[in-house]
Formats: structure tokens, C-alpha cells, sequence
């Protein structure tokens, strides 16, 4: 047994640092804005807020004190307590993903926050160091993925034009070199911050910006002279304008900079490493066998530029910060092509098949005839209310064909993106009306099937299918008014899986 | 029709739909008792008129589910059936969508019989599977049916595949 260590010491200040910045509101509505208040209310609440911030204050040391922790080559060791002591074993295998996050608190005292997702339901799912050195973090992801595939054999990777992948601080304990597969050149991100519309996000800025400074200065009434002066002079409209675009474009560059600028798609022979962010850094690996299934996105811009989202679900979690949705993406605005290369680099047991099957015609039939609830439910309250909008009496019956024939559009826009393919051994399901979701999962990953055909399904044929994977929360997968001969396929096809998986 | 499909064999008690039916005339008794309280306050404290009309509009839909769950028990029945065997559970049910369910016995992480009231009343159990995904029930089953259903799922479930 390895001796167990107390957390980092600077954890103490990251909490006390959170702290003061839960706080700050209490103390400025409690000791600014209410200062001089004598409700009894204000009064009670100040001696609260201290009282509340000292007993944090001391927990957080008493925490630090009480709270050790240990590996070996199988499991996490956690302990803490004071008077009733507990004691969690984790032991690696169940480990599916491990996310990184290096906030600018970290940056200043160059550490940074680990932590290690299991696939467990409740809070305890995860093993969560929220202030580390980047060397024993370093040490930890290797020591995980080194000591749990050690027995796996190598897979062999076959690409030429290959660069290594310079990782600080690693010892030798990575038996393998990490591989470099993607990194944004200057044109990626010039076509993701186009394709993000990131140049409109000056706009809301600017105006709120002028509007606050508005409310100080009143610069309404004073610019009047000077905005009409403006506007007669044709040439300098026109060059306020020419700035306007540039100044937003470049924003926009800029902050798509910072989000996806320093994104980084590494591998080594049994993981996937995506690191991103500029100030924020955060990083996401994942053991290639946790793959659960993959997820290519493509937003109707991002088709007409030929990009995609490739996601990777993992049954682990994602992490609480804000960009959680975006944790396991490779690049969100990869060249198509080029994503589909990087999927069969990185994850050779995973096979991407384009060539897919679409829906018969009888089921685009189904689809159309079926009630739509929301456009009934809508027509009955409008119909009921007849508001009048924008002095058009009969605005009601003109909202209600509009959204009929929106609801008819994207029904037929789903219905030709959908597709589905059932390989030997993987699943592919494609749809979506303006964004299409493909979506790739192997037989072993799936952990249940269901088919599904309602009276009207039954009459002509047809059935829905769906598959649920592992994932936080599990992901549900599927396609509806199928030809009822692929859903006996697929019943039999998910009953095959039992030569795939192996039992122990 | 859906003759590809293997469907399963088991069926569940036939005293099931007894019991459905019996809960679901108490449930429907509850609400009517309760629908009537409301009517008779709103005629009381003459309530605004909106809430009258809401109060017929649920009566309606309440009738006409009433009537659906004296129907409903039937269909329920002829529809339900499960089987179990060393790599899957399999179930077939849906009174109006037909849903079929393959759940890798490898996946299934309890299982539990369970037994209300009413369920006691006729010696019947519910088995309940709970898998990572979701949980499962197969309702009304006879007393010894259920039992060994719940040792034969734990017993197969008791393999664990290598979890990658």
C-alpha cells in the first residue's frame, strides 16, 4: 500500500478564493447597498453571512487536514473525516474519461484541476482533485493509462506524415508516443468564426455598451448635432461602416481564437487527447475501447461549407463547467474529410460507412399524415384568442399556415436526411431536418434495443427502432417508420452481439 | 405480421387483468370523488367561469379515459409476454404501440419481485429489472413464476462482461 498524501496545500486558497467570490454578492447587498438599514432582517442576515463564512473558512482547513489520498497500480484510494472516517476505493477499469481544466487561478500558481469520471449514478461518480501539480497530474494520467492496458495489444497506426507529439514533463511511463492528429491552422479558425457567426457578437456587445454608457452620459441628446452632421457626408457613413465590418470580423476572430485557436487531437495507442482554450485550458482523454459511440453534427451552414462536429460520447461525465457540451467534441468545425480521417486514425476499431439506406417512400407518407400536437394545440389558442398582430385581424389563421407549412417542411427535410445502415458489427443512424445528426455506435456498446410500431406503423409495414447507449445520462438512439423487415433485422442483429463481447 | 420477430411466449396471470382492472376502478372512483368536490365547490363559492370550464373539459377527458381503462386491461394482457434466457431478456407488450425489448442479461443490474396491496390479495408479484439504462417490470405474475424468474435473471445476470 502506497502512503497517502494530503491534497495539494494550494487547494485551501482555491477554496477560500471561491469563497470570497460566492460571497461578494452577500457583501454588497448586506454591507453597501443595505448599510444603513435597521430591519431587523439586514441585521440577523449580517451576523449569518459571518457566522456562515467563518464555519467555511475553518472547514475548508479542517477539510484539508482530514482529507488524504493514495493510488497504486489498480485503484484510487480516497479518504476523510474526522470523527466518522470513510474510506472509497476506484479502481481504474472503471475510470471512462479523465477531464482537465486549467482556469486562470491555475495559471497563476501553475497547477492545475483533474478529475477522473466514472460511469457510477450520484455524486460520488468522480475523482476530482480541484487544485493538483501539473506534474502529479501528469503522473496520474500516466500511471492510469499505462498500468490498466498494459496487457492490450499495440494497434498498429499507419500514418506516415505523422509528428510526434511533444508532451511536457512526461517520464517514460506513457509506453507510447503521442501522436498529433489535428490542430487548427490559421484558415480553420477564419472559417469557424464565419461559419459561428461569431462577427454578430460585436453587435449586442456594442449595444449594451452604448446603452450603459448612455444611461451615465446621455450621449443621446448630445451627439443629435453630430449624428446629422455625420450622416450628411456620405464618405464618412461609409467609412464608419467599412470599420464597423472590419472591427466586428475581427472580434470575431479573435474570440473564436481564444474558444478554439490552440485545439489540439492527439492519441496515443490506446487514448484520445483534446485540449483547447487559449486562457481557460481544458482537456478531455478518453480510452479508445470507452469510445460509446460517436456523434457527427452538422448544422445547415456547416454543410454548406462542408464542416462537422465529431463528438465522442463516454459514459463518464463531462464536468460542471460551462463548456461541458463541448468537452468531447474533436474541433467543432472539422473539414468533413478531414474528420472522417481523423475518426478512422484514431479509432481503428470504429468503422464510418457513407453509403447508407434511406426511408421508403410510404413512410414519408406516415410522417406527413401524422397529427402535429404542437401546430393543433397552437391553432386551437390562437383560435380561441384571434389576437390581432400588428393590426392584421386575421393574423391567426396566417401564423397557423405558416407553422403548418414549416411543420410539412422540416418533416420532408428530415425524411430525405434520414438514413441508417446496419453493418456487421456497427449501427449508423442519421437525421435531422436543418441539422443532421449522424450517429455510429458498435454492437457491444449498445446495452439495450427496442422496436416499436403503433397502429398506423402496423397497417403499412413499418416500425421505429432505438438503441441506448452508456453515456451521463444514457443516450437514447433511433429512427422511426422504418420497413418493419430492417426492424427484425436489427432485433437479430442486436442478438448477434454475443460474439463480440467477452465475458469474464 | 410480425412473424421475424421471435415473440416470447411467457404470458403473465390471467388473474391480471382482474387486478388491473379493480385499481383502475379505484383510481377512477378517487378522481370522480375528487372531481365532484371540486364541481360542488365551484357551484359553492360560484369560482370564476374559466375554472368551470376547465372542470368539464377534465371531467370529459376523464370519462373517456375511464372507458379506455376498463378496455385497456384486455389488450394489456393479450399483449404482454416475456422470456428469458441465458444472454437476453426479452419483452413484448403495448396495448396500442407494440413495443419489443432485448435487454443483454449481462446488462441487468438487480432485480427484485415486488407485491402491493391489491397484488397480495391475489398472490401475485411484479418483477422489477433494473438496468443501467432503465428499469423494467413484469407485472402480475403468480407467485412461484415469479420467484424463480427473479433466481433464473439473477443467476444469468451474474455474468458480467469485460467491461471496456
Amino acid at each position: 500500500m502506497i502512503q497517502a498524501k494530503r491534497y495539494n496545500p494550494l487547494l485551501m486558497l482555491f477554496q477560500l478564493f471561491n469563497l470570497i467570490k460566492n460571497s461578494i454578492f452577500f457583501v454588497v447587498f448586506l454591507f453597501v447597498i443595505k448599510a444603513g438599514s435597521d430591519s431587523a432582517f439586514i441585521k440577523y442576515g449580517k451576523v449569518i453571512f459571518i457566522l456562515a463564512f467563518v464555519i467555511t473558512f475553518i472547514s475548508i482547513i479542517i477539510k484539508w487536514f482530514t482529507t488524504k489520498y493514495a493510488f497504486d497500480n489498480k485503484s484510487f484510494y480516497l479518504y476523510k473525516g474526522i470523527f466518522s472516517k470513510s474510506e472509497r476505493s476506484i479502481p481504474f477499469s472503471k475510470i471512462q474519461n479523465i477531464n482537465r481544466h486549467t482556469a486562470l487561478f491555475h495559471r497563476i500558481f501553475r497547477v492545475t484541476s483533474i478529475s477522473f469520471e466514472t460511469g457510477i449514478k450520484g455524486e460520488n461518480a468522480s475523482v476530482k482533485f480541484e487544485v493538483v501539480s501539473r506534474i502529479e497530474a501528469d503522473r496520474m494520467e500516466a500511471h492510469l493509462s499505462s498500468t490498466v492496458h498494459v496487457d492490450l495489444p499495440s494497434i498498429q497506426e499507419s500514418d506516415a506524415n505523422m509528428e510526434t507529439f511533444p508532451h511536457e514533463e512526461d517520464d517514460s511511463k506513457v509506453n507510447s508516443i503521442r501522436v498529433l492528429h489535428f490542430k487548427p491552422t490559421k484558415k480553420d479558425t477564419l472559417k469557424a468564426s464565419f461559419t459561428s457567426f461569431s462577427f454578430l457578437l460585436l453587435i449586442p456587445l456594442i449595444a449594451s455598451l452604448y446603452f450603459k454608457i448612455n444611461d451615465i452620459f446621455h450621449v443621446e441628446e448630445e451627439a443629435e448635432g453630430v449624428i446629422s452632421e455625420i450622416l450628411n457626408s456620405w464618405w464618412l457613413v461609409f467609412g464608419i461602416i467599412i470599420f464597423l465590418v472590419i472591427a466586428s470580423a475581427a472580434f470575431g476572430i479573435v474570440s473564436t481564437y481564444l474558444k478554439y485557436g490552440k485545439y489540439e487531437i492527439s492519441s496515443d495507442f490506446d487514448r484520445i487527447y483534446i485540449t483547447k482554450g487559449v486562457i481557460n485550458e481544458t482537456s478531455f482523454s478518453i480510452s479508445k475501447e470507452k469510445v460509446q459511440a460517436i456523434e457527427i453534427k452538422q448544422s445547415t451552414l456547416k454543410r454548406v461549407f462542408g464542416l462537422a462536429e465529431v463528438k465522442l460520447t463516454s459514459a463518464g461525465g463531462l464536468g460542471s463547467e460551462e463548456d461541458k457540451h463541448e468537452i468531447n467534441s474533436l474541433y467543432p468545425y472539422l473539414p468533413i474529410r478531414r474528420a472522417y480521417e481523423i475518426v478512422s486514425d484514431i479509432l481503428p476499431t470504429y468503422e464510418v460507412t457513407e453509403k447508407m439506406d434511406r426511408l421508403p417512400k410510404k413512410s414519408l407518407w406516415v410522417r406527413l399524415l401524422w397529427p402535429s400536437w404542437i401546430w393543433i394545440i397552437t391553432t386551437a389558442v390562437l383560435y380561441y384568442f384571434k389576437p390581432a398582430i400588428l393590426n392584421v385581424e386575421k393574423a391567426w389563421w396566417i401564423i397557423s399556415a405558416c407553422l403548418f407549412v414549416i411543420i410539412g417542411v422540416t418533416r420532408l427535410l428530415d425524411f430525405y436526411n434520414t438514413r441508417y445502415v446496419l453493418n456487421d458489427r456497427f449501427v449508423q443512424f442519421k437525421k435531422g431536418s436543418l441539422t443532421t445528426t449522424l450517429f455510429v455506435s458498435k454492437r457491444e456498446k449498445v446495452i439495450e434495443v427496442r422496436v416499436s410500431r403503433n397502429i398506423i406503423q402496423k397497417l403499412l409495414g413499418l416500425a421505429s427502432i432505438k438503441t441506448i447507449n452508456r453515456a451521463k445520462p444514457v443516450y437514447h438512439a433511433g429512427i422511426e417508420d422504418v420497413p418493419q423487415e430492417l426492424a427484425n433485422v436489427f432485433y437479430k442483429w442486436y442478438k448477434g452481439r454475443k460474439n463480440e463481447i467477452k465475458l469474464e | 405480421m410480425n412473424s421475424h420477430i421471435l415473440s416470447p411466449q411467457n404470458q403473465l396471470s390471467k388473474k391480471a387483468v382482474k387486478v388491473w382492472i379493480i385499481s383502475e376502478v379505484i383510481e377512477n372512483v378517487i378522481g370522480f370523488i375528487v372531481l365532484g368536490v371540486l364541481f360542488y365547490l365551484d357551484y359553492l363559492f360560484s369560482w370564476k367561469e374559466w375554472i368551470g370550464w376547465i372542470l368539464i373539459g377534465v371531467a370529459s377527458i376523464s370519462v373517456l379515459f375511464a372507458v379506455w381503462s376498463f378496455i385497456r386491461p384486455f389488450l394489456l394482457y393479450k399483449t404482454w409476454r416475456y422470456a428469458v434466457d441465458e444472454e437476453f431478456l426479452q419483452l413484448k407488450y403495448g396495448a396500442l404501440i407494440e413495443k419489443h425489448q432485448l435487454i443483454p442479461m449481462t446488462k441487468i443490474q438487480s432485480v427484485a419481485t415486488n407485491q402491493g396491496p391489491l397484488l397480495r390479495r391475489y398472490d401475485l408479484y411484479t418483477v422489477s429489472i433494473e438496468t443501467m439504462a432503465s428499469t423494467h417490470t413484469i407485472p402480475a405474475l403468480p407467485k412461484e413464476t415469479a420467484v424463480e424468474l427473479r433466481n433464473q435473471i439473477a443467476q444469468f445476470a451474474k455474468v458480467k462482461e469485460v467491461e471496456s
